[in-house]
Parts: structure tokens; C-alpha cells; sequence
């Protein structure tokens, strides 16, 4: 039992951490991951690959919400630009598609600087609201420009290839998104430990005190705004690889609440949160309509014919239950089990 | 010019029902200090209400009035009592996205009880057109025009001179003063939960006569969002008239600009007022600079 923790220097209080077991652990998750695909069945594979395209744009939302404090409604604007950037490059005019990927990073990135000037002055609720209005421009800009976006028609996209590697297997693709979700997951914990990503937490936990500290407070929350609008982007573009076609009711509001949802069910303010969320967002009606199952067919029936209130259902009642029981979230509730494991048989 | 009159009304009659929605948004925002984001649901669930009792009990329009005030006011006081009031005291991050997750559910548990198509409430009332000059004008438009500057005008004396209308204020102004001096602030949030329900609630029927009830209704709360914070979230009345601007805008938009134009005025209005007075044209200033 360690009885203490002694950091002595500064690179060891930064550093992602400090147990060799989570180190081992995370590498023997990460071959798991890498073998799944030639395990899994396609149905299943379906799930894993919703799960790593929802955990890029779930960790890019944390960065603005999570760590910066700066609630946003309307992320889905930046998922939609991201793919409809990535759709117009590629499909439309015929860029490889790894100029797609940095064109739906960079298109949300600075359609995100306009988004974000507003939350220099608005905080809270009315910026929240301001990105909710934003994002039912973006949606309406999207269908005016028919020259551009082919309007409601949509645009259909190809699985990539890059770099001679065909990702047009669902296993292939699978290590695509695998690939997207483990540079997105390094990028925010290695953001959230340097100098900016304490500038960022420092705005969120008081913006006063942060800009007597010399914190550039327009500086930094534009740099959320637009890190965080980078990231989701890449999961939009992803989003509509996989969906095989872009258009704007593939992206409607209710993936907002849902990246909210699996914000403040992982734990607000933590990548670990964004990637338990997640998981738990996107099998939740998975594994309710297995439970249900057992009871009876009937229910069954109610799942095939309601499936999506279903599951928006299950989403609002999801966040209800978390915020009044386990307003920590998953990341809470891990902790605390962690913390009795450790000091068993004492209280702490 | 005619085409200018007739724009204007019937900017008039939907900014009217905005309106409602918006004093809804602020008797809430005003007593508990949160934004209400399943406002535009309570409103589509009381219309339903009301559909249903047309259509099972009876079409007459008193008993259908009645039975949907009274519906909403029992809405809204379970939605403050079982969902509500177990976050009093919580940050307002939680509590705002409570009622971000009571949205969604409300939302669709519409397709449950009811179904997915779109119903005509038809009371025989609110479709005859009046005709003034050259000008049609619906009698549906004209009452909830006048009813809601009766509201106006009950609310205002309502906070200025009763007893409980004081207590409100109180309560909005500094909740910890106010239960010194004995007021119930668990009542009063009931009370604005109530009356918010069902100001909404008149704005849904109202909507549902003129046009018709479909589960997408829930969009008129994103629509009268833009007329709170051009009134101000706090200012009950002020919402009320922001309304009344926002559907002058949207329609006279959607009149000249274009259809998509008619969809996001009210947004771009919101930006627009948020740069240069977040607090709302009628709000109560809060200057707080960073």
C-alpha cells in the first residue's frame, strides 16, 4: 500500500500519470481495441466504430465545456460544417482526402471564431443560447447554398484512401476511426496539461481571477472555440464517411444534448469522462432493449416502431438521474470505488 | 401596402403567441433564475391536452379552455415538484440541463401517448375571416392579440399590487432576504411553474386553433427564445412585447427576403441584441466586466 505521494518536480506533477499499472492496463486496452475488429461480428463492429467517431466529437466538446467552462448547445453546427467540408473537398472538388480531414478541421476552426467573438462578453446561459442560435444559421446557410452544398439534396461521400491504404472495409475504417480517437484523446490530455489547457481550466473555475493573473481571457476562449470546433469537425467528417452521405438531417439537434449527455454522465471536465460517457450514451439503448427483451417480445415490438423517442427518452432521463444522484458522473463514481479499494478497510 | 398590412398582421398574431411563450420563459427565469428549456414542450403537451378533450369530451370551447388550464397548471406544478425541486441550490449548469433532459423527454413522450400526425384542433371557432377594408383578418388572430395584452396587463398588476405578486419579486430579487422575511420560496417557484405552464399552455391552444397540432410544435420554445432576450429574461412584460416585434421581423423577413430568411431572423435578431444589450431592451441591467 503507498502510504504517500511525493512529486519533486514539475514534470512529475504534469505528467499523464504516474502508476506503471496504468500504463500497462491502457496498453492492453489498446491491443483489445486493435484486435477487436477481426473478432467482432459487423454488428457489433457497427457499435465500436459509432463509439470511436462519438468519442472524437465528445472530447471535442469537453475541451470548450469540460475544461474552459464555456457551455455550448450548439456543437452540432460544427459537426455539420465538419462534414460538409470534408464532403465538398473530397467529393465535389476531387482533393485527396487528407486535405478533406484538415479542411474539416480548419472550415469549423474558423467558423468557430465567429461563434466564439459573442462569448467574450456573454457568459453562461446567454452563450449558450447564442450557440444554439448559431447553429440553426449554420443549418439554414447550409440549405441556402445550393451552389455549394447541393442544398437538402445532400452530398454522398466515399470511404477514403490514404496514403494507398483503402479504408473501405468496415474493420479497415474501424482503424481509421481508432486512429482519429487515440490522437483526439492524446491531443486533450496533453492540452489540458500544458500551459494552455491551465489557462483554460483557470477561466473556468473563476474568469476573474484568471484575468488578474495575466490571462488573456479573449485570447484563450477564442483558442477553445476553436481547438475544440478542430476536433469536432474531424468527427463530423468521420461521422459522415460512415453515414456514406452528408446532409443536414443526418446531423439533427438532438446530437447536441446527446454530447452534452455524455459530458455530464462521464464527468464534466475529464477525457476519461468524455471516453466513459460515451461508451455508456451509445450502448444505453442497446443494452436497454437487451433488458427489455427478456421480459417480453411486446417490448420489443415498442423498440423496432419508437426506437429514436426511445432513445431520446433515454438520454433525458439519463442526464436527470446523473445530475440529482452522481453529478460527478461515471468519472465520480470511479473514483470513489478506487478510493475504497485503496484504503479498505479504513474510511479514507 | 396591402401586402405590407397583411404581413404585419399575421406578424402580429404569431409574434403574439411568441410572446406568450417568452412571458412564460420570464415568470420562470424571474422567480427561480433558470432558463426553462422544455418551455416549448409544456406548450405542445398542453395543446395536445386540449385536442384530446375535443375530441373525447367535449368541442365546446369553454370546457376545452378550462380543461386546458387547468391541465398546464397541473403540469407544471408536478414537472416543479418531482423534477425541480430536488436541484434547488444546485449550480444553474445542472438545473438548466435538467430541464434540457425534461425537454427531450417530454418531447417523445408525445409520439407515446398521442401519435406522429398532425391533428387539427377545430373548436368552429378562430377560422372566419373579418374582413376590415380590404384587409382579412381571422378572428383567431384577434384574440390572442387581446389576450395577450389582457395578460400583459394582469401580470403587470398582478407583480405590482398583490401580496403574492410582491413575494415573487422578493424571492427574484434575493431569495435568502426573502425567506427571512417568511415567504415560502418552494411555493413561489411552484406558483411561477403553474402560471408559466400555463401562459404556454394558452399560447399552444391558441397556435393549435390557427393552424395545426403536429410533434414538431415543440419549436415554437426555440422560437420564442429570441423574443425573451430581446425583452429581457427577466422582464416579464417586456418578453411579452418582444414577441410582437420578433414575429413583425421574422414575417416581414420571410415576406421580402425568403423562406430560409423567415427561419433564422429571430437567431440573427438574438445575436444582435446580446452584443450590443445583453440584458435585453427592457431587462434589468448586470455589468460585469472582465
Amino acid at each position: 500500500m503507498r502510504t504517500g505521494d511525493f512529486k519533486e518536480t514539475y514534470g512529475e506533477l504534469v505528467a499523464l500519470t504516474d502508476s506503471p499499472p496504468v500504463w500497462l492496463w491502457s496498453a492492453v486496452l489498446l491491443l483489445a481495441l486493435i484486435l477487436a475488429p477481426y473478432i467482432l461480428n459487423s454488428y457489433a463492429l457497427s457499435f465500436m466504430i459509432m463509439i470511436l467517431i462519438t468519442v472524437v466529437g465528445a472530447l471535442g466538446l469537453n475541451i470548450l465545456t469540460g475544461y474552459t467552462g464555456l457551455i455550448s448547445l450548439g456543437h452540432v453546427g460544427f459537426l455539420v460544417t465538419g462534414a460538409y467540408a470534408y464532403a465538398i473537398a473530397v467529393s465535389k472538388y476531387g482533393l485527396p482526402p487528407v486535405a478533406g480531414f484538415v479542411a474539416a478541421g480548419v472550415v469549423p476552426a474558423v467558423a468557430s471564431l465567429i461563434v466564439g467573438t459573442p462569448s467574450l462578453r456573454l457568459k453562461g446561459l446567454y452563450l449558450a443560447i447564442t450557440t444554439l442560435a448559431f447553429s440553426f444559421i449554420i443549418n439554414t446557410l447550409i440549405l441556402e447554398a445550393r451552389w455549394l452544398t447541393n442544398g437538402a439534396r445532400g452530398i454522398a461521400v466515399q470511404r477514403p484512401i490514404l496514403f494507398g491504404v483503402s479504408f473501405d472495409s468496415d474493420a479497415a475504417f474501424t482503424y481509421l476511426c481508432l486512429g482519429f480517437a487515440l490522437a483526439a484523446l492524446l491531443a486533450t490530455l496533453n492540452i489540458r496539461r500544458s500551459r494552455v489547457g491551465r489557462a483554460f481550466v483557470a477561466i473556468r473555475d473563476n474568469d476573474t481571477a484568471a484575468r488578474v493573473m495575466g490571462i488573456n481571457l479573449h485570447a484563450y476562449k477564442l483558442i477553445a472555440f476553436a481547438t475544440s470546433a478542430f476536433v469536432t469537425g474531424l468527427a463530423g467528417a468521420l461521422y459522415g464517411i460512415y453515414l456514406s452521405f452528408v446532409s443536414v438531417e443526418g446531423f439533427p439537434f438532438l446530437l447536441s444534448i446527446e454530447a452534452l449527455a455524455i459530458l455530464i454522465v462521464g464527468g464534466l471536465g475529464s477525457a476519461l469522462g468524455a471516453v466513459l460517457g460515451t461508451v455508456l450514451i451509445v450502448l444505453l439503448p442497446e443494452v436497454t432493449r437487451l433488458l427489455f427483451n427478456l421480459f417480453s417480445a411486446q417490448m420489443d415490438a415498442m423498440f423496432t416502431t419508437g426506437a429514436q423517442e426511445l432513445k431520446s427518452m433515454l438520454y433525458g432521463l439519463v442526464i436527470i438521474l446523473f445530475l440529482r444522484f452522481q453529478p460527478r458522473g461515471l468519472v465520480g463514481a470511479w473514483h470513489d470505488i478506487r478510493r475504497f479499494w485503496v484504503h479498505w478497510p479504513l474510511r479514507y | 401596402m396591402q401586402y405590407l398590412i397583411q404581413l404585419l398582421i399575421s406578424g402580429l398574431a404569431i409574434g403574439a403567441i411568441y410572446g406568450l411563450i417568452a412571458m412564460a420563459f420570464a415568470v420562470i427565469y424571474k422567480s427561480t433564475g433558470l432558463v426553462n428549456f422544455a418551455q416549448g414542450e409544456m406548450t405542445m403537451i398542453v395543446a395536445y391536452v386540449a385536442w384530446t378533450i375535443s375530441t373525447t369530451i367535449s368541442g365546446n370551447i369553454f370546457v376545452v379552455a378550462f380543461g386546458a388550464i387547468v391541465a398546464a397548471v397541473l403540469l407544471g406544478l408536478v414537472i416543479e415538484r418531482v423534477v425541480m425541486r430536488p436541484m434547488l441550490g444546485e449550480p444553474v449548469f445542472s438545473t438548466v440541463m435538467v430541464t434540457i433532459g425534461l425537454a427531450v423527454i417530454l418531447r417523445s413522450s408525445i409520439n407515446f401517448i398521442w401519435d406522429a400526425y398532425p391533428h387539427a384542433l377545430d373548436l368552429g371557432v378562430g377560422r372566419d375571416v373579418v374582413r376590415v377594408g380590404s384587409i382579412g383578418v381571422r378572428t383567431g388572430q384577434i384574440a390572442v392579440i387581446t389576450t395577450l395584452l389582457l395578460l400583459l396587463v394582469g401580470i403587470w398588476a398582478f407583480f405590482r399590487y398583490s401580496k403574492f405578486g410582491v413575494a415573487m419579486r422578493a424571492v427574484a430579487a434575493d431569495d435568502r432576504t426573502a425567506l427571512l422575511m417568511g415567504i415560502s420560496a418552494p411555493r413561489v417557484h411552484g406558483f411561477a411553474w403553474a402560471a408559466s405552464s400555463a401562459i404556454a399552455g394558452i399560447a399552444g391552444v391558441f397556435f393549435a386553433l390557427s393552424y395545426d397540432l403536429s410533434p414538431v410544435m415543440f419549436q415554437l420554445g426555440l422560437k420564442a427564445f429570441p423574443a425573451t432576450i430581446l425583452g429581457g429574461l427577466d422582464a416579464v412584460l417586456g418578453s411579452g412585447l418582444g414577441g410582437l416585434l420578433i414575429g413583425i421581423t421574422e414575417n416581414l423577413a420571410g415576406g421580402y427576403v425568403g423562406s430560409g430568411m423567415k427561419e433564422v431572423a429571430g437567431f440573427l435578431m438574438i445575436i444582435v441584441v446580446l452584443m450590443i444589450r445583453p440584458f435585453g431592451i427592457f431587462g434589468e441591467r448586470d455589468i460585469e466586466r472582465v
